[in-house]
């Protein structure tokens, strides 16, 4: 318990955030993806975070073994697909264009990702230095060894 | 385990820092979680508990949701100030603890080694 379950926090923490990075420039990389396999245009994907609340059950598991995620932590549950409707732009020459030419193109605001691409790097910069952190208080609590 | 009565409270010292900073940890975690409100210990309640002796000089703080933190749109109150400050702040409080445990160990030490 203690210093290592608030590493296993933070690392929680580096992991859904790295997550929401993957799929915020997936959004940038797809912001003029028309086609993709399922038909249409790319849809915008969206992360949704939920912390992880302590039940008594799930910390009896936590202390049998690593089955659960740490109380406290926080994890990606699901990547939403964005309800915004396409944007239509007008470009008969496109071979994707439709029957009045127009092409339908993602509903993604480079500018809106990019804000929450800086969102989550700074969040993982603070969970990195709460990492660095907890790894202080460990190491100052070996010393207490090396008493004489 | 600790015969050394200041050296329990100690212990209890190091346990409830170590408690808050997985506290402040897990705010830092959920700084992006919809709904998510800011915990803390009432750290000042419970060591004036135990500076009152009432539990016996035993730190048994609490856990509590943070009152008065300005909510954002989504629901979450993390301060990252806040938290960032009291990260700091804990790791020091943890480092004058454990400076503190080898002042005891250093003088059992030095009880031992002048006994002959």
């Amino acid at each position: 318990m203690g210093l290592f379950d608030m590493m296993a926090i933070s690392a929680s923490a580096l992991t859904a955030e790295r997550q929401r990075a993957e799929v915020t420039t997936a959004n940038l990389a797809n912001a003029e993806t028309t086609h993709t396999d399922s038909g249409g245009p790319y849809v915008r994907k969206e992360v949704v975070f939920s912390a992880v609340t302590g039940s008594p059950f799930r910390s009896v598991f936590n202390r049998l073994g690593r089955f659960a995620p740490q109380p406290g932590s926080v994890r990606l549950t699901e990547v939403m697909d964005d309800p915004a409707a396409p944007v239509m732009r007008y470009e008969p020459g496109n071979p994707e264009a439709n029957g009045n030419g127009y092409v339908a193109y993602p509903a993604i605001n480079p500018t809106e990702e990019m804000v929450d691409l800086m969102g989550s790097v700074r969040a993982y910069q603070l969970n990195a230095s709460a990492v660095s952190a907890s790894k202080q208080m460990i190491q100052e609590s070996l010393d207490i060894l090396k008493t004489s | 385990m600790a015969t050394n009565p200041l050296l329990q409270v100690l212990e209890g010292y190091l346990q409830a820092t170590t408690e808050r900073q997985q506290l402040i940890v897990s705010n830092m975690a959920n700084i992006d979680t919809p709904g998510y409100h800011a915990r803390d210990l009432n750290f000042e309640q419970a060591l004036q508990r135990a500076e009152g002796g009432a539990d016996g000089m035993q730190l048994s703080p609490v856990v509590q949701e943070v009152q008065g933190l300005p909510e954002r749109a989504d629901g979450n109150d993390v301060n990252i100030d806040r938290e960032s400050m009291l990260l700091s702040e804990t790791q020091i409080q943890y480092q004058l603890g454990v400076q503190l445990v080898k002042g005891q160990f250093q003088q059992l030490l030095t009880a031992i080694k002048d006994s002959n």
